[in-house]
């Protein structure tokens, strides 16, 4: 199971004020914030904090077929780690940040070993949505397999595992 | 306050963040802020603090999960307006 979320660095500078009074408090813990506020660049670390979040909240979403807005129960912890973990509700969400001027981008995966299956696909893929949530049509085996597309601003990232999972 | 008035105050609030103009001129109670009117996830969190200062109510965790949708947002406005 995989999820992913980018973040335009750009828009996110236009589009949401994450210093403005009470906003921090609902979506981000005590223990995140203060991670936030004593980081080099608090503007990054708020997005990077909260692609993981989105990120693992897709696979949440995916799995429960839920919709739930709260943010701040995915927790995020081992923030300096090449891998990151997301906790929500006792179960453990693995990340991976790319970050650089553009963009922040963060892939979760549920199975530690998916990192090494990821790949990025094409926006003109095969693509079809059921319940809002998408997936690739693969028209030779009539199977649909688990992809999650992500765009913010100027940039679109769309991923999925390699290998046939469970999931399918 | 009635209900026509807490929908045009929310509406107020939430057209700043409208990424769907057809969607927000059609806006009905089932309306979704994220699918509907592709509001920014992030932009919720700014719509939540807009109701609250508007409203002068306090939206817990447990109120805001839900706020997906114009329906549940005006039941939550509702029941914190009617604790006051």
């Amino acid at each position: 199971m995989i999820g992913n979320d980018i973040v335009d660095l750009e828009l996110a500078k236009t589009q949401s004020n994450w210093k403005r009074k009470g906003y921090l408090d609902k979506i981000f813990t005590k223990n995140e914030q203060l991670h936030i506020l004593n980081s080099e660049n608090p503007d990054e670390t708020v997005w990077n904090l909260w692609s993981r979040k989105e990120a693992s909240y897709k696979i949440y979403n995916r799995i429960t077929e839920n919709r739930i807005y709260n943010p701040i129960q995915f927790e995020c912890f081992d923030f300096e780690h090449s891998i990151g973990k997301v906790k929500n509700n006792g179960v453990f969400y693995f990340t991976k940040t790319e970050i650089n001027s553009l963009y922040i981008h963060t892939i979760s995966v549920l199975n530690i070993n998916d990192f090494e299956k990821i790949s990025y696909q094409n926006r003109n893929s095969d693509i079809i949505k059921m319940n809002g949530i998408p997936y690739l049509k693969n028209p030779s085996k009539k199977i649909f397999k688990v992809i999650s597309i992500s765009n913010h601003g100027r940039f679109e990232k769309t991923v999925s595992l390699l290998q046939p999972q469970s999931t399918f | 306050m009635n209900k026509e008035e807490t929908i045009s105050k929310l509406k107020a609030i939430i057209k700043p963040f409208v990424n769907n103009d057809l969607a927000f001129e059609n806006l009905s109670e089932t309306t979704d802020f994220i699918t509907d009117l592709n509001i920014n996830s992030a932009n919720l969190v700014d719509i939540i603090l807009d109701v609250e200062e508007a409203f002068d109510i306090n939206i817990d965790n447990q109120s805001m999960e839900k706020m997906l949708t114009i329906k549940a947002t005006l039941e939550i406005i509702e029941a914190k307006l009617a604790e006051k």
